[in-house]
């Protein structure tokens, strides 16, 4: 029995539909993977994907494990002017390795979820500017929303879904899945060219077009189709 | 007592001199905090505020045999005086910062320098260059009673026995009250947090084969050596 110096942190973790909780390892994001998204975001030049891109270093970033916030208030994080929500199909990892193939990376997943990527959008516009690194923007406390994990790795029915985000009852994003420039397989097999991906981890696989702001009091509801939504609402700090 | 649809990882921790183990929560890093590695990196060191980045928890390596990370064809090292926390906390005055260092530890912050020059050119995010696996090295944590407040002494790394970095603590841009009030203002800090503090000038690669020692006054050497994927 290991004997700690300070009481060890808690093992963050998401419910599962059907019971039981998921362990959190690593939060792995994607970002630019639905093309009106990469269009709004860096302007209209963005052609379809050739090979070459299919096999740039794609972009990824982490989240702190325990950053994991499975809806209920959230308080306005801090040092931002500009938080934005970003509504994204979340996969849930039972196994890994790394150098996987799409196919072996299919048969790692453990299930689905929906989340919402919480970002200050101030702090990103900076670090881009500066060339600098995207964590003070993105691996913010309780920034990464998930609902409840479906312990299904059927991917087929999942690709007829549609994630729509609202807030204040107001749509705001709505994208079918089938536009994900990658899909979920190859972004596990992406992420394992680089890192080890191991049973805990969740990734989250990028957000469509219709970012935006959010305020204390507004109420946000992200849904894809059959998976559990997640609710929240911005409170003061 | 849980239940865990799988089986839940193992909590990263490092040990600390005199028994004992730390457990890591996360691990935030300082970029720029030495005016000649600012230089070196070809940045104005008054110009530049510090940026903050972050490895994963379970990216903590405490010495021994470390392969070869993925994806790289440029590992490179980054000697660094680290600071555990017992105690956190949202805009921590500088003043009252050493009451929640629970010790310090000499550290390595491994890079996949190729990958973050791509991820400058293309103002993309450099996790994949900083959260490496294994890519946080830590020695044991000497705990802050057992020495001096810990703002000078010499930080020296070798490879090979041939010393690569060397500065003084008491050269730092941000000293360490300075680093825990900046960043406990974009993150709570909590217990278990790590902050390794920035590098001074003479980073480098590191190949197969190659034994790397972090030292500084006070504290325990780490030392790692870098092999081959099994």
């Amino acid at each position: 029995m290991t004997k700690y110096v300070i009481p060890a942190p808690k093992q963050p973790a998401v419910p599962v539909v059907g019971g039981g909780l998921f362990p959190v390892r690593r939060i792995f994001c994607i970002g630019q993977n639905y093309l009106a998204d990469v269009k709004e975001m860096i302007g209209d030049h963005v052609k379809e994907t050739d090979d070459e891109e299919k096999n740039a270093i794609p972009v990824v970033f982490n989240k702190p494990a325990d950053s994991i916030c499975t809806g209920g208030n959230i308080a306005l994080p801090l040092a931002t002017d500009n938080l934005h929500y970003e509504g994204e199909l979340v996969v849930a990892m039972k196994g890994g390795g790394s150098n996987l193939s799409p196919y072996a990376a299919e048969e790692m997943i453990f299930g689905f979820a929906v989340g919402c990527d919480l970002t200050r959008r101030d702090l990103q516009e900076v670090a881009k500017e500066l060339s600098g690194p995207w964590e003070m923007a993105k691996a913010i406390d309780n920034g990464a929303v998930v609902g409840g994990i479906l312990p299904e790795r059927d991917f087929w029915a999942l690709e007829k879904a549609h994630l729509i985000l609202s807030v204040n009852g107001e749509v705001r994003q709505s994208e079918n899945l089938k536009e994900m420039i990658k899909p979920v397989w190859n972004i596990v097999a992406d992420i394992s060219r680089y890192f080890e991906v191991k049973p805990g981890d969740l990734i989250f696989t990028g957000t469509p077009a219709g970012v935006g702001q959010l305020l204390p009091g507004d109420r946000v509801r992200v849904g894809i189709n059959d998976l559990a939504p997640v609710e929240f609402r911005v409170t003061n700090r | 007592m849980s239940d865990f649809v799988i089986k839940a990882p193992a909590i990263p921790s490092v040990p600390v001199n005199g028994g004992g183990r730390f457990p890591v929560r996360r691990i935030f890093c300082v970029g720029k905090n030495y005016a000649d590695h600012v230089k070196e990196m070809g940045g104005d060191p008054k110009k530049t505020p510090p940026v903050f980045f972050t490895k994963p928890a379970d990216a903590v390596h405490t010495g021994g045999a470390l392969i070869y990370p993925l994806a790289t064809d440029n590992l490179h090292y980054e000697g660094e005086m680290v600071v555990a926390l017992k105690s956190g906390g949202m805009n921590i005055p500088a003043g009252t910062a050493g009451e929640h260092i629970f010790g310090y530890a000499a550290g390595c912050d491994l890079t996949r320098r190729d990958l973050q020059a791509a991820a400058k050119s293309e103002g993309a995010p450099w996790d994949a260059a900083k959260g490496l696996d294994n890519g946080a090295v830590v020695g044991a944590i000497t705990v802050a009673e057992d020495i001096d407040t810990l703002d000078a002494g010499i930080l020296s790394l070798s490879v090979n026995d041939e010393i690569r970095q060397q500065a003084d603590l008491s050269t730092m841009i941000w000293s360490v009250p300075e680093i825990i009030n900046r960043l406990s203002q974009l993150f709570e800090l909590k217990a278990g947090d790590l902050i390794y503090t920035g590098t001074p000038e003479g980073v480098g690669p590191l190949v197969l084969g190659d034994t790397c020692r972090i030292e500084i006054d006070g504290l325990q050497r780490v030392e790692f050596t870098v092999t081959q994927a099994a």
